[in-house]
């Protein structure tokens, strides 16, 4: 099991079960699962596609509710009102997204200094530095529609980490980069790493895995360790 | 710009313009109606509101239609005596001798003053292009020429009515009268020119600033003549009285057998009162056209927020809470009820603008208390109409409009 090392977990599942759907046209996808994330972890999370690793960041983000089991974030239940699970989110996690959703009227720039400002931070420089590192620089004046695919993406994990959350959860984050850009953003994520953010990253490449402290396989709903 | 709502107004230029128009032209047609109906019906009572009068009296079987009243009602004898019995109440008296005559294809209100009482129901010392019509003279100088023909037999008026050829009363100069502005403009018409109307040729001697109580003004005699078949009888009086002389006592006390002395204020309840009915169904127009601006205002803000699910979810990921969500949702639709707003006033007052151009004969009055209710509506539609979208997308399932497209 994943909990092996559960000395100080910044957020643990216990029982998570999610399905979509009802009667006959219901999908059970997290079964029963356990995970336990350390404070200053790299997790990376595997998997086949459409096995529910998306689902399973969703409920560690506190966006969606499990139909059983329970999240807890720093040692605290998550909220059971809408209000204080949005105060985590705003304060202490950055998402990015498995399709970025960024907003499609707003500069890349402006995507991030509206996440700043929803969070009530003020721009400290990190998302101007985040921007040249991942050679942004160039395009961030423009809309995410004037933008390939691969620049959202980078501009989606600017937008997550811009605000220096505790807790990043990327949703295949270079899915869609090749691999020095892929490279350099896995820099940036040791990097924080290092400096005692906690990172959870749903990968398919096992080479972005590699990046991690330690990798979790999802099978049949549940968390794995992985054995090479 | 990371400011959301602007953004969005800016972005979907299209939609921003026809909501933007939607919503002026519901506020043009509420402020321009009202307007227009209120405007052109009592700007005749803010014509004679204006008159330098405080009593008028007229022959009671007209009672509540004074505002129709036209042609002979009371004797001019009567108004020598009211001002012999009354000198200290009553400053002055004056006959007028109301008419309607067609010029520029409608009917006006026209007053047969004299000339010395002109200035009372206009407060003007004379036209400004052009001049009064003649003085009374040439009218004694008429009937003295007139007694010096032979007529086989009858009154000297009755004679007159019977000789009167084309060019007997110009020659006199007696066939002139002075119109408004509105009317001039209206009809094109210039000083010196020469009209038809009732059947005689008269002559524009004089333009007033419009204002005055009527849009066309006669010498008093000549109308009588022409009109009246009496040069003894008028229409009404208009009474001036001593300063500081209280209306109402002077009303009873000026009260005669078979007329009515009423205050000119009388004239507005009159109209009032006469056109009430019609006013149910301007009010009712306007009642539909502030309806329509208003569902437009909402239709336009529900499918504003129904676009903005994933927009909103995403904020809502990215922390936001329903405080901030709701103040998006209310931002962006009082920007767009703002704005038209004001496009609904721009446009109002270019549409007052075209109407005083093209069709001077129509008032329209843009009031304040039209604006400031239009600019309440507009405002109280935004906030209602964005209301129940806010609520919504405070509860947009993240996950749900997050995951799929
Ligand atoms: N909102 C939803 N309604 C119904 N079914 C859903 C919904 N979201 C996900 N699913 C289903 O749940 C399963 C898990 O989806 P999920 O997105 O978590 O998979 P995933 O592991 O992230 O896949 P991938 O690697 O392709 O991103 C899939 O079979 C998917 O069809
Ligand atoms: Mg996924």
């Amino acid at each position: 099991m994943s909990d092996t090392n559960a000395a100080n977990p910044l957020v643990s599942a216990r029982g998570l079960c999610k399905g979509y759907g009802k009667g006959r046209a219901r999908v059970e996808v997290l079964r029963g699962l356990d995970l336990h994330v350390n404070k200053g972890e790299f997790l990376a999370v595997m998997g086949p596609s459409g096995c529910g690793k998306s689902t399973l960041l969703h409920v560690l983000g506190l966006m969606t509710a499990p139909d059983a089991g329970s999240v807890c974030f720093d040692g605290v239940a998550a909220p059971a009102r809408a209000g204080g699970r949005t105060a985590i989110r705003r304060d202490r996690i950055g998402f990015v997204f498995q399709r970025f959703n960024l907003i499609g009227v707003l500069s890349a720039r402006a995507n991030v200094a509206i996440s700043l400002r929803v969070r009530g931070r003020r721009d400290d420089g990190l998302a101007g530095e985040l921007f040249e590192r991942l050679g942004l620089s160039e395009v961030a004046a423009r809309k995410p529609g004037q933008l390939s695919i691969g620049e959202q993406q980078r501009v989606a994990v600017v937008r997550a980490l811009a605000h220096r959350p505790d807790l990043l959860l990327a949703d295949e984050p270079t899915g869609n980069l090749d691999s020095a850009n892929a490279t350099g953003l896995l820099d940036v994520f040791r990097e924080i790493n290092r400096q005692g953010q906690t990172i959870v990253m749903i990968t398919h490449s096992p080479e972005a895995a590699q990046a991690a402290g330690r990798i979790v396989c999802m099978r049949d709903g549940k968390l794995f360790d992985h054995n090479p | 710009m990371a400011y959301l709502p602007l953004a969005n107004i800016l972005h979907h230029k299209l939609r921003t313009a026809l909501s933007v128009l939607g919503i002026g032209i519901g506020i043009c047609m509420l402020v321009t109606l009202t307007g227009l109906t209120r405007g052109s019906l009592f700007d005749s009572a803010t014509r004679w509101e204006q008159i330098d009068a405080d009593l008028l009296i007229y022959p009671d079987v007209w009672d509540k239609d004074v505002v129709t009243m036209a042609g002979v009602g009371v004797e001019d004898k009567l108004g020598q005596n009211i001002l012999a019995r009354h000198g200290d109440l009553v400053e002055r008296v004056v006959p007028v001798f109301l008419w309607r005559l067609e010029m520029a294809g409608q009917v006006h209100l026209s007053a047969g003053v004299d000339a010395a009482d002109w200035s009372m129901l206009t407060r003007l010392e004379a036209p400004g292009d052009g001049r009064l019509f003649a003085p009374r003279a040439s009218w004694k100088q008429y009937k003295l020429d007139l007694e010096k023909r032979q007529f086989p037999a009858g009154r000297p008026e009755e004679a007159a009515i019977e000789t009167d050829r084309p060019g007997d009363l110009e020659e006199y100069g007696w066939t002139e009268m002075v119109i408004d502005s509105r009317l001039a403009r209206a009809g094109k018409y210039r000083v010196g020119q020469f009209v038809t109307t009732a059947n005689h040729r008269w002559k524009i001697v004089g333009i007033a600033p419009a204002g005055g109580m009527a849009r066309i003004y006669l010498p008093r005699q000549i109308a009588q003549h022409l009109f009246g078949n009496s040069e003894a009888l008028s229409t009404m009086f208009f009474v001036k009285l001593r300063p500081g002389v209280d209306a109402e006592t002077a009303r009873r006390a000026l009260a005669a057998p078979r007329v009515q002395v009423a205050p000119i204020s009388q004239y507005r309840s009159a109209l009032k009162e006469k056109w009430g009915v019609m006013f149910l169904y301007v009010d009712a127009v306007n009642a539909l056209a502030l309806l329509i601006a208003f569902l437009f205002i909402m239709i336009t803000l529900h499918t504003m927020v129904l676009e903005r699910t994933r927009e909103i979810a995403i904020l809502k990921a990215n922390g936001a809470g329903a405080f901030f969500l709701v103040r998006q949702v209310l931002a962006e639709s009082f920007l767009l009820t703002t704005s038209g707003t004001a496009v609904g006033l721009a446009l109002s007052a270019a549409a007052r603008w075209a109407i005083n151009t093209y069709r001077p004969l129509l008032t329209v009055t843009i009031e304040w208390q039209w604006i400031v209710t239009a600019a309440a509506a507009g405002a109280a539609g935004a906030l209602l109409s964005a209301m129940y979208p806010a609520w919504r997308a405070a509860r947009v399932d993240m996950t749900e409009a997050l995951t799929f497209e």
